[in-house]
């Protein structure tokens, strides 16, 4: 059969965003049921400041890193099987003219919630390995213990509802993109036919000027996802350096890391998955005698744009979301933290980030120059 | 001139040795067949031989050119000006249109007129047309287009024919043919096919990575003389 667990492993961006969103929820989210406990058993005024605050910071973090991450998840999740099937056109399209029906190999893509499962697992546990230190360094002077408890509701929250949700997912988008004629798969089209609005074709225009639109314009979806890859770099760099504020020190610190982490495994995941899909026209290109440059450039080139809008949609969605739930979250609590764009942080990002996709094109360039044109072709 | 000196490839760290040894001279507008079963070696020695992978010893020598000593961008500027190529996936650009296929080649070589060869191969009314619309026959006559539009002094191909029927695989054959007759170019085609040998000057027959036997035919056949 063609999808194998082994897939589902392939999907290691999953694993790590699901890690992430499920490790900082896990310690944080039980700390807030553990502690919430405590409310009206409190009559110190001053302490009851304090220990608003830090239920409300509890809840931003929560909200902020689990709903962000979901959401990253998500669309990974989709594009990655998008790819799949556009990749696996072939072999699928021989499955469905086996008689197999679109309903039957959909099915099939629930594996992909494996990845989940696992990520999710292995962020629980860890969260739980940290919550003592956690535990420690959130405990308000003044107020009593807190001892840990294990919420198995929590444990439903956060890894058997989204492993069974990203399962239906996959099979449910699984579905609708196997829902083409079999002809057209055994062919091997990918996207569907853009007869509206196609790009004009200039009856003039140069080879390579042709490759570096039309490139551009039939491949949407991974225009989308190296703008999205950006956007999140660019956010989540951004909004974890302002949490250093808004959050205690160390839980701050602990999600730059994670932030870093996902802003890197994104770009890579993306910058990957872009010349993976265009390595063979690339080969093509480079055995009729363009060179490397040439064949690189118009092919990923146009990308730039993509990746700089992706960067500056970032950049205004990170400070509207903070800003929104430092007034939400933070409404009936007397200690609000500050919170303003932060303006050299801002162009630190801009100038890692240029290098950074640079270098990771460059390095992709590189290593797929190494393999001899014939291999590449080989491979279907 | 084109000469094989003891070319030896073999893959996954020596274990599968694919080529042993080989060598050979191929003539200035010759028609060379390479002849051998699957899995003989054939695709790995010609794409040795037209600079699209290395050996790991032996030379190959155009002229007095040795391609096996050039660094990458010396071999990409003699696939520039050299060679064209015909394979049996096609690899055309899906993306593009046969039109802008074909430019792919002729950009390359500055070549204005390259639309005279589409009409030539009889695509005149599918200029528009993706790759996922045409037929095989339709495809594979891009493919030879978009080759010689780069006007090559060599063309190598690869079971050019081994996807199609037997009348659009004739039919492809006699478009090759009358190409080479026109423009004189060397030509070098892989093939299982002992029929499709019976067309060429001379036939390298490849068995198990090592030269079977080299042999000419006195008189070459044409497509639609040989059996299939
Ligand atoms: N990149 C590669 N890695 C490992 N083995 C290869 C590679 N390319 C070819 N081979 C092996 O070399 C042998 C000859 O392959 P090939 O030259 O394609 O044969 P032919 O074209 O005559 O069918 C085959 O056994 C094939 O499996
Ligand atoms: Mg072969």
């Amino acid at each position: 059969m063609v999808i194998s667990l082994k897939d589902s492993l392939k999907l290691i961006g999953i694993i790590i965003v699901s890690f992430c969103a499920v490790f900082v929820c896990t310690f944080f989210l039980n700390f807030y049921l553990d502690a919430s406990k405590l409310e009206g058993a409190i009559t110190d005024s001053e302490i009851i400041i304090l220990y608003d605050a830090q239920m409300a910071t509890a809840k931003f973090t929560c909200a902020i890193t689990g709903g962000f991450l979901a959401l990253i998840a998500v669309i990974m999740l989709i594009f990655y099987i998008k790819l799949y099937i556009d990749g696996h056109s072939k072999q699928l399209g021989i499955l469905k003219a086996m008689g197999y029906s679109d309903g039957k190999i959909a099915l099939r893509f629930a594996v992909f919630g494996i990845s989940v499962l696992l990520g999710t697992a292995l962020g629980f546990g860890c969260g739980f390995v940290i919550m003592p230190n956690v535990y420690k360094s959130l405990t308000i002077d003044g107020l009593p213990h807190i001892a840990i408890t294990f919420h198995a509701e929590l444990l439903i929250a956060l890894i058997v509802a989204p492993s069974v949700l990203f399962s239906a997912l996959a099979v449910g988008y699984a579905y609708l993109a196997l829902r083409r004629p079999v002809s057209e798969m055994l062919r091997g089209k990918t996207e569907k036919k853009l007869k509206n609005r196609k790009i004009k074709e200039d009856k003039e225009r140069a080879f390579l000027v042709e490759m570096l639109f039309k490139t551009l314009g039939g491949r949407k979806s991974l225009a989308f996802f190296i703008a999205f890859a950006c956007f999140c770099f660019s956010a989540m760099i951004q909004m974890s350096v302002s949490m250093l504020d808004l959050s205690t020190v160390g839980m701050g610190a602990i999600i730059l890391v994670i932030g870093v982490v996902l802003a890197v495994t994104t770009m890579l995941m993306a910058t990957e998955s872009l010349i993976r899909s265009n390595i063979k026209n690339i080969s093509i290109m480079k055995a009729f005698g363009y060179s490397l440059k040439e064949s690189s450039l118009t092919v990923l080139g146009g990308y730039h744009i993509f990746a700089l809008i992706g960067f500056a949609v970032g950049t205004v969605y990170q400070y509207v979301l903070l800003r929104v739930m430092v007034d939400v979250v933070y409404k009936d609590v007397v200690a609000v933290p500050e919170y303003n764009f932060n303006v050299s942080v801002f162009f630190i990002t801009l100038a890692v980030f240029i290098v950074f996709y640079e270098a990771v094109m460059l390095f992709y360039t590189l290593k797929m120059s190494k393999i001899s044109v014939k291999e590449v072709m080989e491979e279907n | 001139m084109i000469k094989a000196e003891n070319i030896c490839k073999s893959f996954n760290n020596g274990t599968v040795e694919v080529l042993k040894n080989i060598s050979l001279e191929i003539e200035e507008g010759e028609f060379a067949v390479i002849l051998g079963a699957s899995g003989s070696g054939k695709s790995t020695f010609m794409s040795i031989l037209s600079g699209l992978e290395r050996p790991d010893s032996g030379k190959v020598f155009y002229g007095n050119e040795e391609i096996t000593s050039m660094n990458d961008k010396l071999l990409t500027d003699f696939r520039r000006r050299e060679v064209g190529f015909i394979f049996q996936q096609y690899y055309l650009l899906p993306h593009l249109s046969v039109d802008k296929n074909v430019r792919m080649g002729a950009d390359l070589a500055e070549n204005k007129n390259y639309r005279e060869i589409i009409e030539k191969v009889g695509l005149a009314d599918k200029l528009k047309s993706r790759p996922s619309e045409l037929s095989g026959g339709e495809q594979q006559r891009v493919c030879i287009a978009r080759a010689l539009a780069k006007n090559p002094n060599i063309l190598f191909l690869d079971e050019p024919t081994g996807a199609l029927d037997e009348k659009t695989g004739r039919q492809v054959l006699d478009y090759i043919m009358q190409m080479k007759k026109e423009r004189n170019f060397t030509m070098i085609m892989v093939t299982h096919n002992a029929n499709i040998a019976e067309m060429a000057d001379k036939v390298i027959k490849i068995n198990s990575g090592e030269i079977e036997k080299i042999y000419k035919n006195t008189s070459p056949k044409s497509a639609y003389e040989i059996g299939w």
